[in-house]
Parts: structure tokens; C-alpha cells; sequence
């Protein structure tokens, strides 16, 4: 192998080239003059998403890595006759809405959104409403998520899963255990620096208005305002925003306490038999999982084919079984072994949730509230 | 890359161009693919980014009309100040500390170490590369946490924890160790050049190890160091997998609130755009200082 | 003059001392990978006994595979294609000068700057207002742009240090313009040329932002299925996938290198 060559030379013709401020002066009004040039065309950002049809032997789906997995994708063929499933993998919600936006709709026929992204979805046209005459066991749904604030009637999903949002500790660390939200801001000596809060602004939020009596989904600009500034005052004391690094470091015992969601936390729960997780006695986020039909969608029949292989009991059970993902499937739940059906984390009772709510989808202005005091939190 | 290009090069197609083959032939072949695909993917979509820092609140699905400078208005706000003030500090800290220590690293291969082995001491120091950026920031979560890899082996010894994870030194240490084989790869190539007779003229001449490396060593590598330094200095400006992993709660970056423009829950594109224009400004910015400090020391 | 010696000496072994920290620096946070590769827990906080079932469920992930697959040919294509027209541009940039070179050279220097997420976002909206199907192809495509600025840099330091005169000389002994560029240029820059495709080549496999957006369906790279595997589950097969990946790559480079300096050394024997 030969020494790098990487050297100071190209630095100094770095230098010299983009350094002659002149000259940055010159390309820069030329870029004002491309900048005026450009403001005469107008196009619509995202506009035209291409669909390339596939053949009806392929099924493009777009999905969380953990939510598919060999067993599930041959059953599947075995049962359909679709001989390629081509998995595309999802790392986050918002990128999934941001490349579907920018026109990378059309080369899959199903995405699993979270609920709230279903909504923005709708919204942005990117979505087909279902044809129910063609699924089969929707019936099968719990009522609660047959009529969610994200997609009444499921018109345009159906959920794969739910969890809540709570706090999972470390019951050896923490005494008194926590009951609420409020225990955060109770014992700041003991929590300062030992905890995490997710880095979901929704989520923050919403649990903060929730410890002051409000409503999860709250639209008055003065609870919100209260709330950042109860996040304020909290902030010194927070370890991390973060949604998924917490896990090793409560396990090790370096953190005492994170903000997660429920299927995560019954994961580790596994590992640890001092860890517990907590619903807030004051109530939380009820969050699902959904399938959706993009539009325009390459292979329609593959993706109502999908989602009847979905909704049938004895593979929502086994996903159940194997992902530890709560199933909205009553058919499912029926199915599943006692220890599993009685996990009160993983399906906690309906007294517990009594108080908790959906994340409602927001309009624009009051998502802008919302993301003009996160983002002063956490840029702060 | 120099524009002083040495006349014999300049003139050279002229001299000896076959007869057939046209004066435009060259420069087609050798620049024409790179233009057209640096044109194609690179300048168009850099002036669409352009085009939208232009638009105020634009989302995707909106028309695109530009109307004027109101998402640049935006910056000027103290949190956002704030934040390119961290990323700054971040920017040369990771700067400071890699030179400082790459240095030292990359003296070592190039002048000391036996001459058969460089290669490969150059190759296994840059190896650890070969990872995924995010495993080896997950690695030091698990290398700097109160209880980790490190606490443990300072209380082997008796010296009391430290407390670094979710704290800026934590980043300074993620963000150090990525760009050290960088840095020593550019450094290496320069030290190499390094005339040896030079070092050993000075200390013949009753010049003790470090009046050399002051007055002869680090002024025959400037080149290299200003190369590095800016190398890193450009790279870890647009790093937001350390800070956001190993800063904690109060770590937020330039290049993460762009990432959150349009990847968060807003999906302000215009203002992620203006963001972007900005970050190009600063780095151009910082080229433009170095450059000038770079020149007078050569001259001194 | 002994005790100048001296003193160097003491200079050396505290270089070389520091520099063994320092690859003890750089390989710490392996170690720790490779340690929690073989731990029965999936997560990196204690050891709870040793397994082999991480490399076992690894080497039997057609996902995971698939996904390096991906990512060895994105990288491999979008380097080769670096590597010639990033030479190209070299060596034109360095020998003719033009109106608007250096605009030219400024434009070359861009993708260093612009943020990964923003380049990402504009050529997924530049793409799709083509028309333009997205697969492997795109994400290749979107790739030489970066690849080829590093190829480029690293070619033309190499450039301005090297003889003017020796292509000259070829050509005068009557050489073509294409025998000399490939007999005599070429052999003289393969070393940058190596190292640039070297570095391309760590930053195409790194890529995580620009390839998920210009990715087609299915077509996912490695980063891609890390950071899925990270956000969703844990990922102890992920770093039982890196320690093979180090060490294959590892011993591959030794192996040359070992080649090199066998040749050299009967070269020199002759």
C-alpha cells in the first residue's frame, strides 16, 4: 500500500483558491444573480414522486428493522405466492415523511409509520385510503384503535402495535419509587444527571403538561409556555435527550431513571430484575405502530395481500411472542401464553390508561409553538 | 491545484499537440466528466438548496417562490447564536486536540520509526476507521460512563472517577479520537518530506531538541499542519453523531439543527436551507483567517 | 555532542512511548466491541459469559449480509469511477488554465463543506423532479461526488511537487500525449491515487444520510441497517460484525503490504 499522499499543498491551493475573499465576493454575487435567476421558475418541492410499477410477484415494503424478519417474510411468500419481498429499513419516523416527501413515494407499497406521522402523511397527500371490503379480521382491532384521534375509523391504517410512554428505573437506586411525573422534579439531588428524557418533542412536552394537570395534547400557547419553563428549570439536571443510548447505562447503573417506551422497556426489563416500569399516575401517551398504503403505490394487490397476512391472529401472536410489541388484536391477545397476556407493561390494565391519551395531531401554527420553545430548550 | 502552475505544464499541450487532435481536445477529456457530474450533483443541488433559503417556512409540497432573505432574519436570535458558538468551540477544541496529538504520532512514523514498517504503522493506525462512526461513538458511551471502561481502570489505581460522559469533554474525546487518523495521515505525508540534514545541520550548530522542533521542525510542516487542522476543523463543523451521543442534554450543533430542519418535527426547509448557506459561509470564513495566518507565519 | 545525543534518544522513546498510546488510543474502543461481541448479554453494560451465538446469528443474517454486499459495491463502483475522472480533473485543473478555473476548483472543494443532510435532501428533490428511478445506482452516482473531491485533492497535492519536465521528456522522445499520461504520469501519481480511493472508500462505507436518501426500495447499505438495528434493538451481532470486518480487512492490508516489501527487497537483491 502506498503513504498517503494527502498533503499540505492541496491545502494551500485550498487557500489560495476559495481564500481570495475577491473572489468569494464575485462568486457569491454570482450566486445572487443565479438566486434572482431561479425566483422566475416556480415548481412544487416534492411534486411529482415516480412510480416505476413492479411485477406482482414483488412487495416493496419500508419498515422498522426489528418489525420483519426471515420467519415472518417466508411465511408470507409461502402463503401468497409473492416470491421477493424487498425490505427497505426505517431509521426514524421523520426520516421515512422526509424522503416520502421529497418524492421517494413510488418505490414502496407499504410503510409502518407511528401514529402521528400517519397524520402528516394524510396531509400531505402521500397516503390511499383502504379499501376495508378487501382486508379480512380488521374486526379483530380493539375498539380503542379502531377509532384513534390519529386515523378515526382507520381510513388509512391499521395499527401493528401500541405501547405507552413511561419511566423504567432502577428500583435499587430509587427510594421512594417514582409514581409520577412530578418525581423528576422532586428529587433533584438524587435524579441529577441519572436521567434521561427521550429526544421526542411531542413526547417531553407532553409528559411535562401532563405533571401540571393539562392535557397531553395541549393547544393553549400559555400551558405550553408553562411547560417549557418547567423543562427549563429541570434542564441542568438532565443527562441526555436521547431515545435509545439510555439502555446500557441504566443496565450498567450509571443512570437511574429514563423516559421510554413500554416495548423497549419490557426488552430490558428481560436483563435486569431490578429495573420496573411505570405508567404515571397522571396519565401518558398511548402510541401505536401502523401499516399504510402509499400513493401512488407499485404494487397494490402485494399490499392488501400484506396486510390480510398481518391481521391474521396466529402471526400477530407470534410477533408478539418474538418482538415483545403489544398487539391491538383481540383475536391475537387470546392466543398469547398467560405470563405474556398478564406482562402488566406490555398490556397494562385499561385503569391504568384511563388518563392517557393519543398524540393528537397538531395544525401548523401551534406545531410551530411547540417546536419554537423544544428547540430553545434544547439548543440552550 | 496551484494556480501558480508551472509554465512548462501550461504550455506543454501547445508545444506538442498532434496535429489531428483540436486544442479543446484536452481539456474536454480531462476535465469534461468530472464537470459535467460535479454540475449534475453537486451545483444544481446546491443552488436548489440556495433557491430554498430563499423561501420563508417553506415545507415539501409547497410551491417554491422565492421572495426574499427573511429565513436568514431567523439566525439572529441568542439561542442560535449559542449554538454556533458550541459548534465553533467544538470545531477547534477537536482541532487543538488532534493536532496535539497526531503531531507527536505522525514524527514518529515518518522520521523514526524503521523505514519498512511505515506503511503498515500508517495502515493499522488508520484501521480502526473501517467501523461504522456510530458503533465507535457507542463504544466510548460505554469506554466514559461513570461506571465504564476507564472509571474502572482510575479506580484500579486510586485515582478518583471522572465524570465525562454526557458533558462537552466527552465530545472533545469522540470527535479527537475520529479526526486523529486523519490528521496523522496528512501530517505524515508532509513530515515525510521532512529533510533530515536540516534537523541534524541545527542540532550540529549547538540547538537543543526543542529550539529544533520550534525553529525548524514545526515551521517545515506548517504546510501540513494547516492542511490537517483545516481537514478537521471542516469535518467536525458538520459532526453531529458525537455531540448528539456524547454531549448530553445541552450539545446541540449547527449541523444538527440543519439535520432537525428537515428531519424534525417543523420541517422548515427554507430555514434548514439558510442554515446550510450559513455553515458554507463559516467554513469559507475560517479558510479565508487561516490562509491569511498560514501566509504571515511562512513569512516569519 | 554525547549528551546532545543523548538527549535525542530520550526524545525518541518518549515519541514512541506516546505513539503506542496513542494506537492504544485508537484501538480501545475495538477492544471494547470485540469484548461485547462475545458477551451473553445483548447490551454492552456487564459481562454475563462468553457466546459465539452473536457470530453464529451474524453469519447467518441474510439482511445484514445483503447489506454489506450493498455497501462493498456502492463503494467499490462510486470509488473506480472517482478514481478515473478525479484523476482526470487533476491533472486538466493542474495543466490548463481557463476562464472560470477557479470557480471550477472552488465547486470541486463544495462537497466538503455542504452538510451530508442538505446535499441529501437536494439531490433526492433534484432526482425525483428528472424522473429519475432511484436504486443502487442513484446512491452510487450521488457517492463519486464526495469520492471524487478526495481523489482529487489528494491527486493534485501529489501533482504539484512532482518534475514538470518528466512528461516533457517522454513526449520529446516521442511519445503520445495518452503513452506519456499512461507511462509516465500515472505510475508517478499511483501512490496519491491509492490513498485518495482509500479514503473515498472509508467515507462511501461510513455514508449513512446521502445513501438513504438516494436509495431506491430495498437497496439498503450497512450504515443504513446499523442504524435501524440501533434505534430499534441492540446490536451485539452488528459489532461481531465489525470485528470481522477489521480483522478480514486487517490482515488483507498486512498481507500486501508483506507482498510489497518482498518484491522490493528481491527487486533490490537483483
Amino acid at each position: 500500500m502506498a503513504p498517503p499522499a494527502l498533503n499540505s499543498s492541496h491545502a494551500q491551493s485550498a487557500l489560495r483558491s476559495s481564500g481570495a475573499t475577491r473572489r468569494n465576493l464575485l462568486i457569491t454575487a454570482a450566486f445572487a444573480a443565479l438566486g434572482y435567476g431561479l425566483s422566475k421558475i416556480r415548481w412544487r418541492l416534492g411534486g411529482n414522486p415516480n412510480s416505476h410499477p413492479s411485477t406482482p410477484k414483488t412487495l416493496e415494503i419500508y419498515t422498522w428493522s426489528s418489525y420483519v424478519d426471515q420467519k415472518l417474510l417466508d411465511d408470507f411468500k409461502a402463503q401468497t405466492g409473492i416470491t421477493e419481498v424487498v425490505v427497505g429499513i426505517l431509521g426514524s419516523n421523520e426520516e421515512m415523511l422526509a424522503a416520502i416527501k421529497a418524492g421517494k413515494g413510488g418505490t414502496y407499497s407499504i410503510l409502518y409509520p407511528s401514529d402521528y406521522a400517519v397524520t402528516q402523511l394524510v396531509q400531505a397527500n402521500k397516503l390511499q385510503p383502504l379499501d376495508h371490503s378487501r382486508l379480512i379480521g380488521l374486526e379483530n382491532i380493539l375498539p380503542k384503535f379502531r377509532h384513534s384521534v390519529h386515523d378515526p375509523g382507520n381510513r388509512y391504517s391499521i395499527p401493528v402495535s401500541w405501547g405507552t410512554t413511561g419511566l423504567i428505573y432502577n428500583s435499587e437506586k430509587l427510594t421512594p419509587p417514582p409514581r409520577d411525573w412530578s418525581y423528576l422534579w422532586q428529587y433533584p439531588k438524587l435524579l441529577s444527571r441519572r436521567f434521561t428524557l427521550l429526544d421526542d418533542m411531542r413526547e417531553v412536552m407532553g409528559a411535562t403538561l401532563k405533571s401540571m394537570g393539562y392535557s397531553y395534547n395541549s393547544q393553549n400557547p400559555e400551558e405550553i409556555k408553562q411547560a417549557y419553563e418547567k423543562l427549563v428549570e429541570l434542564k441542568p439536571h438532565i443527562a441526555s435527550f436521547t431515545t435509545d443510548a439510555w439502555k446500557d447505562q441504566l443496565l450498567a447503573g450509571d443512570l437511574y431513571l429514563a423516559m421510554s417506551y413500554s416495548a423497549d422497556a419490557v426488552t430490558l426489563m428481560q436483563e435486569d430484575s431490578r429495573l420496573r416500569y411505570l405508567i404515571p399516575e397522571s396519565g401518558t401517551s398511548l402510541w401505536s405502530d401502523t401499516i399504510v398504503i402509499p400513493q401512488p403505490c407499485p404494487n397494490e394487490t402485494g399490499a392488501y395481500a400484506w396486510l390480510n397476512f398481518i391481521l391474521q391472529p396466529s402471526v400477530a401472536a407470534d410477533m408478539t411472542q418474538r418482538l415483545f410489541f403489544a398487539t391491538p388484536n383481540q383475536a391475537a391477545y387470546d392466543q398469547l401464553p398467560a405470563p405474556l397476556r398478564n406482562n402488566q407493561s406490555l398490556f397494562p390494565p385499561d385503569a391504568l390508561l384511563t388518563k392517557s391519551e393519543g398524540i393528537a395531531p397538531l395544525n401548523e401554527a401551534m406545531t410551530e409553538i411547540y417546536d419554537r420553545y423544544w428547540t430553545k430548550l434544547t439548543s440552550s | 491545484m496551484s494556480t501558480q502552475v508551472p509554465s512548462s505544464l501550461v504550455t506543454q499541450p501547445d508545444a506538442h499537440s498532434d496535429k489531428e487532435s483540436p486544442r479543446w481536445l484536452g481539456p474536454l477529456v480531462l476535465l469534461g466528466p468530472s464537470g459535467l457530474w460535479l454540475g449534475l450533483l453537486l451545483v444544481i443541488p446546491t443552488l436548489l438548496i440556495f433557491e430554498l433559503s430563499l423561501v420563508p417556512g417553506i415545507r415539501p409540497g409547497d410551491i417554491v417562490n422565492p421572495s426574499g432573505l427573511d429565513n436568514y432574519g431567523l439566525i439572529f436570535q441568542p439561542v442560535y447564536f449559542r449554538v454556533i458558538g458550541r459548534s465553533l468551540f467544538f470545531a477547534f477544541g477537536t482541532t487543538f486536540f488532534a493536532l496535539l496529538l497526531g503531531f507527536p504520532v505522525a514524527y514518529w512514523i515518518a522520521l523514526i520509526a524503521p523505514k519498512q514498517w511505515r506503511n503498515l504503522l500508517l495502515l493499522s493506525f488508520v484501521l480502526p476507521l473501517w467501523t461504522s462512526s456510530l458503533l465507535r461513538s457507542y463504544a466510548w458511551i460505554t469506554i466514559l460512563r461513570p461506571t465504564g471502561v476507564l472509571n474502572s481502570f482510575l479506580q484500579l489505581i486510586g485515582i478518583p472517577p471522572l465524570d465525562l460522559l454526557n458533558r462537552s469533554p466527552a465530545v472533545l474525546i469522540g470527535m479527537s479520537y475520529s479526526m486523529l487518523p486523519y490528521i496523522v495521515l496528512v501530517l505524515y505525508a508532509s513530515l515525510e518530506k521532512l529533510d533530515r540534514r536540516l534537523l541534524e545541520a541545527a542540532a550540529d550548530l549547538g540547538a537543543n531538541p526543542l529550539q529544533v522542533f520550534w525553529k525548524v521542525t514545526i515551521p517545515q510542516s506548517l504546510p501540513g499542519i494547516v492542511a490537517g487542522a483545516l481537514l478537521v476543523f471542516i469535518t467536525s463543523l458538520g459532526d453531529f453523531v458525537d455531540p448528539e451521543l456524547l454531549g448530553g442534554a445541552s450539545s446541540m450543533t449547527l449541523a444538527r439543527l440543519i439535520y432537525n430542519q428537515f428531519i424534525g418535527a417543523t420541517q422548515n426547509w427554507g430555514f434548514g436551507s439558510a442554515l446550510s448557506m450559513i455553515l458554507i459561509f463559516l467554513v469559507s470564513l475560517a479558510i479565508a483567517l487561516l490562509i491569511k495566518y498560514g501566509d504571515r507565519s511562512q513569512v516569519v | 555532542m554525547e549528551n546532545l545525543q543523548r538527549k535525542f534518544k530520550l526524545s525518541i522513546s518518549w515519541q514512541a512511548l506516546f505513539s503506542l498510546l496513542m494506537y492504544g488510543f485508537m484501538y480501545l474502543p475495538l477492544v471494547v466491541l470485540t469484548v461485547y461481541s462475545f458477551n451473553r448479554s445483548p447490551f454492552s453494560a456487564k459481562w454475563t459469559g462468553f457466546t459465539w451465538s452473536w457470530y453464529i446469528k451474524f453469519f447467518q443474517d441474510g439482511r445484514i449480509l445483503l447489506a454489506l454486499q450493498n455497501s462493498l459495491l456502492v463503494a467499490g463502483i462510486a470509488v473506480a469511477i472517482s478514481a478515473v475522472i478525479g484523476t482526470l480533473m487533476a491533472v486538466g485543473l493542474a495543466r490548463y488554465n481557463f476562464p472560470g478555473k477557479q470557480l471550477y476548483q472552488s465547486i470541486s472543494y463544495l462537497p466538503l463543506i455542504i452538510p451530508d443532510i442538505s446535499i441529501a435532501v437536494s439531490t433526492l428533490v433534484f432526482l425525483q423532479a428528472l424522473w429519475i428511478g432511484l436504486d443502487l445506482k442513484t446512491i452510487v452516482a450521488a457517492h463519486v461526488v464526495f469520492c471524487l473531491a478526495y481523489v482529487a485533492i489528494v491527486v493534485s497535492s501529489r501533482l504539484v511537487n512532482l518534475d514538470p519536465h518528466l512528461e516533457e521528456a517522454a513526449q520529446d522522445l516521442g511519445a503520445s500525449p495518452v503513452q506519456s499520461f499512461i507511462l509516465v504520469l500515472l505510475p508517478e501519481l499511483m501512490p496519491a491515487i491509492v490513498s485518495g480511493c482509500l479514503l473515498a472508500f472509508i467515507l462511501s462505507m461510513d455514508d449513512l444520510l446521502i445513501a438513504s436518501f438516494t436509495s431506491g426500495s430495498g437497496y439498503n447499505t450497512l450504515p443504513m441497517e446499523i442504524f435501524s438495528r440501533i434505534r430499534t434493538g441492540v446490536k451485539p451481532d452488528i459489532n461481531a460484525l465489525s470485528v470481522v470486518l477489521i480483522l478480514v480487512s486487517g490482515l488483507s492490508f498486512a498481507l500486501a503490504e508483506y507482498v510489497r516489501l518482498n518484491a522490493e527487497r528481491k527487486r533490490s537483491g537483483q
